[in-house]
């Protein structure tokens, strides 16, 4: 056990710096503003810095130590050239205050995302501007919020969220100001039409919905439910947090929905650094096109001077919304996902069908396979599916209610018995409505052999007593880690002797 | 796409072990009206190596600025990131992990970013981080809403926020999309014609939810004057601080005047500039805002065996747990950005961020002494001290500048006319530990020489 405040040699800077182009004797400072006392940095040498944070990377999971099916999140492989991409100075070494003809290759590049985005969803224009999903989220919602300011129908303060759907959106809608409408979903987690009637009036101003829905079921009657919200004069938001398991099947604009957001961190590869970054696209229908977020990309035929910088036959410049709602992130949203996001999408191209196809493959494979392994080993009482359905899309729920029913085994004993076996554990505890839950969401990257082996290791854990359940993970870094422990004696920084 | 894809040839052999017989079969429950009817219109698969010479021929096209003299900041500043930050950051580990919802499978992050919570709470000289935010301009707009919180109960000024009137438009705009659902009101502080705030103004501010300044100041400033603010301000008035992080190595702490919330644009810690993003947002607070702050927080805890372990904590602020009532929506933030500042801040040490910091305000003295030099440049704050970059007033329009110095193969500075539109011929300029002596002789030359070609035109 060590940590970073261990280290406090003499003054073991990490690497030596350039003296400065004056000595530190020429400074001043305002009264008051000198610094007292430096902060209480450790000191480390290089080798010592390498050394603690390959030890942690150790104490760490990711897609590369092994099968990650966590699922709402598409923990796809990160392909590697990406990495290199990102590292090339035409996008690492860039302002984004540089003028235009400083940046068509990155402007061509948001460009062919724009319109690749535009295309995927059946939308009408792209941003590119939002950071992160649920920041996507909020802009979107802001976007419709001031579409319908300025048609006067200030009357709309309510968002429609089922109670399937992903924090983020009622967390998003609340912070632009809307009244959250909580509608129940069916015993599948798919949306209760007559639930949606009941609520549906002139004082909504958006519905919120996943499609697949949560549990990766996709729901049919997603006409009906976008007719009925414009049957209102609402508008329909598409999240996109599911996205992997449609495209080049079907697309948001051809369901009905008005505005959408993507994850590129889940669909696009953008690898998710262990809790970020990511990005958060949105696209519109056009009748909010001139509301997002500026600035966008747009392009022209080059003329004169310009053919002298541009990248192809074509000028890419900014321009603003005419009613944009202004700015979500102070610069141009996170370029760099957005490369690593080109890149990937341009393996598929016009075969990104191919990848939702497989996608949807190994899901609906590990679901059987579990079912056929678990019922090899005698365990198929202890799991169900979380929804009955005869596909699942890019991931299915299962519920471990039997197990907690007969043995006291929980969704969470399972999961960190999965972790013993060498996995990250699948989401559990959520979608609320699946009692016991565990998601499961394999992703296309995962070869059939590794669905096997999973499926049957699954069903050996299943096997496992209760009590060396309760006690698991062992072979871990460390053991189950006490939360609440955590949370009534917080320790939130380094304890320092005299603290 | 082949090599993406470990299951393509074995479609069959799968759908087979499920009683199917095409991949059809899976999408049965999508209805046909929803169906796309053709091909996605997009160009056909590439391979890696096509892909890599395409980014080499498009990225190689944009002007990187270490291929130029550059002068360009305004918030986002080229730095030196160490090579082993790289090294180390892409293990996949690290890159390849989702947020650590399984804490015993996540010790290495979350130990990592417990200690960057210390290394920023150290910096800043608060009790509490948080592990980032999307950006300085979003910590910044946080904090306010944050601030409305806290202080609206007992503010006589309720639902009132003041921020300095010289904040950048940009990032006005996300404090006010931030701050529009709560319906906020942001009213603005008043500046000196030096560069100072104009504490009369700060006197209005009384009794609001909270203040944001930033430390220095949009155009470089180090201002004494808000180690004044909380005094004036009393303790139901949040007084949010904005930092360059490196500053600090010279500055001092705001949580040391009294900052209640400090953010900042952590980017110059650890991070390139990359177009804007992604970088990450510095968040920290004191104890009273704990509970209703947004973001993610690692906790120190123990296992059931009693030995030192790491999780998540304090969730219930957040959207996952709380849904709409959370404190903010975010999920998603920095991580990654955030554990590559830790590293740089581990390599420097406290002696090495000193080191940093003077490279830094020395560059921009020496572009101060030497920009002096030119007659018809003038300084409208050249009586105080400035960090990293100053406001200079031209002979003519900056625009104009900008352009002869491109056309000399020098990124000059910022177009202050975009923030201010009044102040046509006001330009930021802008010096960091990448600047050296050596570019600002070639600044000073060719400024002159720009200059001239204006009296000639006269």
């Amino acid at each position: 056990m060590s940590h970073l405040f261990e280290h406090n040699g003499a003054k073991g800077q990490g690497y030596s710096q350039p003296a400065p182009v004056l000595p530190a004797s020429e400074i001043t400072l305002p009264s008051g503003l000198s610094r007292k006392a430096l902060p209480r940095w450790p000191r480390l040498s290089e080798p010592e810095m390498v050394r603690h944070y390959t030890w942690l990377s150790k104490r760490n999971f990711g897609i590369d130590t092994g099968f990650y099916p966590l699922g709402s999140c598409t923990m796809k492989h990160n392909p590697r050239v990406n990495e290199v991409i990102a590292q090339i100075p035409g996008i690492a070494d860039i302002h984004p205050h540089q003028p235009e003809h400083h940046l068509q290759g990155l402007l061509s590049i948001f460009h062919e995302m724009q319109y690749m985005l535009e295309v995927c969803a059946g939308m009408d224009q792209v941003t590119l501007q939002p950071v992160a999903g649920a920041q996507g989220e909020f802009t979107a919602v802001r976007c419709i919020q001031e579409y319908f300011r300025l048609r006067g129908e200030d009357q709309r303060t309510k968002v429609i969220v089922p109670d399937s759907a992903h924090g983020t959106n009622p967390a998003s809608a609340a912070m632009c100001g809307f009244e959250i409408v909580e509608i129940p979903s069916r015993i599948d987690g798919r949306i209760d039409l007559d639930a949606l009637r009941a609520v549906a009036d002139d004082t909504i101003a958006v519905m919120m919905i996943t499609n697949p829905n949560t549990l990766g079921l996709f729901e049919e009657d997603i006409l009906e439910a976008s007719s009925i919200i414009h049957g209102v004069g609402g508008q329909m938001y598409y999240d996109g947090a599911n996205f992997n398991a449609i495209l080049g099947i079907t697309s948001p604009g051809l369901m009905g929905f008005d505005a959408v957001h993507f994850n590129l961190h889940k669909t696009f590869s953008q690898p998710h650094g262990g809790g970020g970054p990511g990005s958060g696209p949105i696209g519109v229908k056009e009748h909010l096109a001139q509301f997002l977020p500026g600035p966008l990309v747009g392009k022209r035929t080059a003329t004169g001077d310009e053919l002298d910088a541009a990248v192809d036959e074509n000028w890419y410049h900014w321009y603003e919304p005419t009613h944009s709602i202004g700015k979500v992130q102070q610069w141009h949203g996170n370029a760099g996902a957005i490369i690593r996001c080109w890149a990937y999408y341009r393996r598929y191209g016009r075969g990104l069908r191919t990848m939702s196809e497989h996608a949807v493959l190994n899901a609906n494979y590990l679901r059987h396979a579990i079912h056929k392994a678990t019922k090899e080993a005698g365990v198929d009482s202890l799991v169900v599916d979380g929804a009955e359905a005869k596909v699942a899309k890019h991931e299915f729920t299962l519920s471990l209610a039997p197990a907690k029913e007969a043995h006291g085994i929980s969704a969470m004993d399972v999961a960190k018995g999965l972790l013993d076996m060498g996995y990250m554990a699948p989401t559990v505890y959520f979608p609320l409505v699946v009692p016991e839950c565990m998601m499961v969401e394999p992703t296309e990257t995962e070869s059939k052999d590794t669905l096997d082996t999973f499926a049957t290791h699954f069903a050996e854990v299943l096997q496992v007593d209760a009590e060396t359940l309760h006690a698991a993970p062992v072979t871990t870094p460390v053991r189950r880690v006490d939360e609440v422990y955590a949370a009534r004696n917080l320790c939130l920084r380094h304890p320092y002797d005299d603290e | 796409m082949v090599d993406q894809l470990p299951n393509l040839g074995r479609e069959a052999e799968m759908l087979a072990a499920m009683g199917m017989t095409s991949i059809e079969e899976l999408f049965a429950d999508i209805p046909s009206e929803v169906r796309m009817k053709d091909d996605l219109p997009l160009p056909p698969p590439q391979s890696e190596e096509e892909i890599l010479s395409d980014a080499r021929r498009l990225l190689g096209s944009n002007v990187a600025l270490g291929e130029r003299v550059s002068f360009l900041g305004a918030g986002l500043y080229r730095n030196y990131v160490p090579a082993s930050v790289f090294q180390l950051v892409t293990r996949g580990e690290f890159l390849t992990a989702y947020t650590p919802y399984q804490p015993e499978v996540s010790q290495g992050m979350l130990q990592a970013m417990w200690e960057f919570q210390t290394l920023i709470s150290e910096l800043v000289g608060l009790p509490i981080a948080n592990l980032s935010l999307y950006d300085g301009s979003t910590a910044a707009a946080e904090a306010l809403t944050c601030s409305v919180r806290v202080h609206t109960r007992k503010a006589t000024q309720k639902d009132t926020v003041y921020v300095s009137e010289l904040t950048p438009p940009d990032r006005l705009s996300v404090m006010q999309n931030y701050c529009q659902g709560a319906e906020i009101k942001i009213k603005f502080l008043r500046h000196n014609d030096d560069g100072t705030l104009d504490m009369d103004s700060v006197s209005d501010a009384v009794g609001s939810c909270g203040v944001y300044v930033e430390q220095p100041n949009p155009l470089g400033l180090l201002d004494g004057g808000v180690t004044q603010l909380k005094e004036i301000l009393g303790e139901h008035t949040a007084l949010i601080v904005a930092v360059q992080p490196v500053s600090l190595g010279l500055v001092e702490a705001p949580g040391h005047y009294g900052a209640d919330i400090v953010v900042g644009e952590g980017q110059p810690l650890g991070s390139p500039i990359t177009g804007g993003g992604p970088i990450y947002g510095i968040f920290a607070c004191s104890k009273p805002y704990l509970r209703l702050m947004p973001g993610r927080i690692v906790g120190r805890s123990i296992d059931v065996d009693g030995k030192t372990a790491y999780c998540l904590t304090l969730s219930t602020r957040e959207q996952h747990i709380r849904r709409h009532r959370a404190t903010s929506n975010i999920c998603t933030n920095e991580t990654l950005i955030a554990l590559m500042g830790a590293m740089h801040m581990a390599l420097l040490g406290p002696e090495g961020l000193y080191d940093l910091a003077v490279r830094n305000m020395t560059a921009c003295i020496m572009g101060k002494q030497k920009l002096a030099t030119l007659d018809g440049v003038h300084m409208p704050h050249s009586n105080g001290d400035h960090f990293n970059e100053f406001a200079i007033e031209l002979p003519g329009a900056t625009k104009d500048c900008l352009e002869y110095l491109d056309s000399v193969g020098i990124v000059g500075g910022f177009n202050l006319s975009s923030w201010y539109p009044e102040r046509t011929n006001w330009m930021l300029v802008t010096f960091t530990d990448q600047t050296q002596a050596n570019h600002i002789d070639l600044l000073v030359k060719h400024l002159s020489e720009w200059i001239s070609t204006l009296e000639v035109a006269a």
